[in-house]
């Protein structure tokens, strides 16, 4: 049976009542009622001092605090480093262009780093009216580091690969997969451990940005059986893991051994089947794909 | 007559099954804060309810805590995303998926709301109310229908908390209400303190709204707390322990129709479980 002919006109204007963007010009977010569909407020029955589109307002509301907290949940230390004030603004934005689809609100959060790559180009972004910016660089990484942990918790479980002696020809000409369980991570300020401080932290304000490190950090985020987990890469070794992904191995290591300085390429072979089989046991890979795909 | 043949079959899947859900059940909605004391202590209580979207997802981690508990507890599934009375086709991988999940976990029962959460090809993540008319009744009961034999157990259809009404109506929300049930061979899944929301927000009297009720076909009943706005509109926020007008409204659907399973929710600002605990228990009393 098909639905009422009224009911997708009603539907359609009750949706645009709950993504009208709330109102910050006062410092506080307000329903804006003013743009809501003139025929919905007619419909919606006025409720003791309420008007009908004060009873819309409700909706609204409610619909933007959802997806507020939904990608503060998504998004935490990105949230944190800008304040929830700015965050919810630029949630308001994402979400007009890219309304949630599909039954999984873990979905609405899907495609936030990209927007947020493309929203601001300047290296420095405001963040107040006083002149507070943010380094454009740490916010992406900052906005890397949440969507890894939320990549690596949603991902689907997958058999870890584990490269049979007849497999040895098909490797030498294959690219390695990494599992959807693993993601790896680069950082010029201490992220991931700002991240993991925030866990127990209830806050909306905005926090300071850490000193930058004095080097790069690596790391891989692997999905363990009952927390996700954290493992210190060596700089070579996030390298290697990096140009597996691009290449078949021996073109791999070929590429790695000419990125090293000469001071390191007596030890490479050694470190780099170490950190090979250390990969495969803790389970990185998850298959291979020939390397013309 | 075939659904009524429908609703004793369903009705015997439900309660005779082998989870084994007593009719006057204390149940608590399953949240991941609580999960640690859960797997220390196994508390006494007669079942969990998941929100089935949780467990939907490609991440097996949800899964796996999910069929620890169903090792000791009787599990039943509540949606909030299937937008029953949504303009558009239902989701059919959706349905699907739904009904693997009760296989998978052998669930007694699946609920759901009445009401629509999505229009358009997007998603609101919300439970939203349309105007109550007949026509309308007729498009909800063959959904609910399908959805019911799809699942191939009982099908409980939840009442909204609201805080709009329309000119539109030309029903009450109960008749309405229990216009689908009816039609739809479905069953009821009563929530206490949404009748009393609504009761409050829209000034109507809510045991009228529970005489209107068959409860030889409640599935459920849920209890939960709310909050009061500045504008004196009541929210359906579910962070408040039961007030006493709701624990006062169960004692009337009690004495109406019980027994039935009665399941508490708590979704934001949840405490501790053994604080939770104590506010199911309250049921006890109020039964009384």
């Amino acid at each position: 049976m098909s639905a009422p002919l009224w009911l997708a006109d009603f539907q359609a204007q009750f949706a645009a009542v709950l993504r009208t963007p709330l109102d910050r010009s006062t410092g506080t977010l307000r329903a804006a009622t003013i743009g809501y569909p003139p025929a919905l407020c007619d419909n919606a029955r006025p409720r003791g001092a309420l008007g009908g589109d004060a009873c819309l307002a409700v909706y609204n509301r409610q619909y933007w605090f959802r997806m507020f907290g939904v990608m503060a949940n998504a998004f935490p230390l990105s949230a944190r480093l800008v304040g929830h004030w700015t965050f919810n603004a630029w949630t308001m934005q994402f979400l007009s262009e890219n309304p949630p689809r599909g039954w999984d609100v873990d979905q609405v959060a899907d495609g936030f780093e990209a927007w947020l790559g493309h929203a601001f180009s300047a290296p420095e972004i405001p963040l107040d009216k006083n002149g507070v910016t943010l380094e454009r660089a740490a916010l992406l990484q900052a906005a890397r580091v949440d969507g890894a942990w939320r990549s690596v918790f949603l991902a689907p479980a997958e058999a870890p690969y584990r490269p049979s002696p007849v497999e040895a020809n098909v490797l030498m000409t294959s690219r390695l997969q990494l599992s959807r369980g693993v993601e790896l991570i680069a950082e010029d300020w201490p992220l991931l451990d700002l991240r993991h401080q925030l866990a127990e932290d209830t806050g909306e304000t905005r926090i300071p940005l850490p000193p930058r490190l004095a080097d790069p950090c690596f790391w891989a985020m692997v999905r363990g059986p009952s927390a996700i987990g954290r493992l210190a890469l060596q700089p070579r070794e996030a390298q290697l893991f990096a140009l597996l992904r691009e290449w078949p191995l021996p073109e791999a290591l070929a590429r790695l051994e000419r990125a090293c300085p000469e001071s390191e390429r007596d030890g490479l072979p050694a470190n780099a089947h170490a950190w090979l089989m250390r990969s495969v046991a803790l389970g990185f890979w998850s298959g291979i794909v020939p390397s013309n795909q | 007559m075939a659904f009524a043949r429908a609703v004793k079959c369903y009705g015997e899947w439900a309660m005779g099954n082998s989870t084994k859900l007593a009719p006057d059940a204390l149940g608590l909605g399953l949240r991941t804060p609580h999960y640690a004391h859960i797997f220390e202590y196994w508390p006494d209580l007669g079942y969990f309810e998941i929100i089935s979207e949780n467990f939907l997802g490609a991440s097996p981690v949800p899964r796996q805590k999910l069929h620890r508990v169903r090792e000791r507890y009787p599990v039943v599934l509540h949606g909030v995303g299937m937008n029953l009375l949504g303009h558009a086709p239902l989701d059919e991988r959706y349905l699907d998926d739904l009904a693997r999940l009760a296989d998978e976990i052998d669930a007694p029962f699946v609920t759901d709301h009445l009401c629509w959460t999505g229009s358009h090809g997007t998603t609101h993540h919300d439970l939203l109310p349309t105007p109550y008319v007949p026509e309308l009744v007729e498009f909800a009961a063959e959904r609910a229908h399908g959805v019911q034999r799809r699942l191939g157990r009982p099908f409980g259809l939840e009442n909204l908390s609201s805080y709009v009404q329309f000119q539109a109506s030309t029903m009450t929300e109960w008749d309405f209400y229990s216009a689908v049930v009816r039609e739809s061979g479905c069953w009821f899944m009563l929530d206490i303190n949404n009748i009393y929301v609504s009761s409050e927000n829209h000034d109507f009297n809510p045991e009228q709204y529970l005489k209107a009720i068959d409860f030889s076909r409640v599935l459920q009943v849920h209890l939960a707390g709310h909050t009061r706005e500045p504008n004196g509109t009541i929210v359906d926020t579910h962070d408040q322990p039961v007030c006493e007008e709701v624990w006062r409204l169960y004692q009337s659907a009690w004495r109406m129709g019980g027994p039935f399973p009665t399941l508490l929710e708590w979704d934001d600002r949840i405490p501790p479980m053994p604080v939770a605990l104590c506010e199911l228990g309250e049921a006890i009393a109020a039964r009384s």
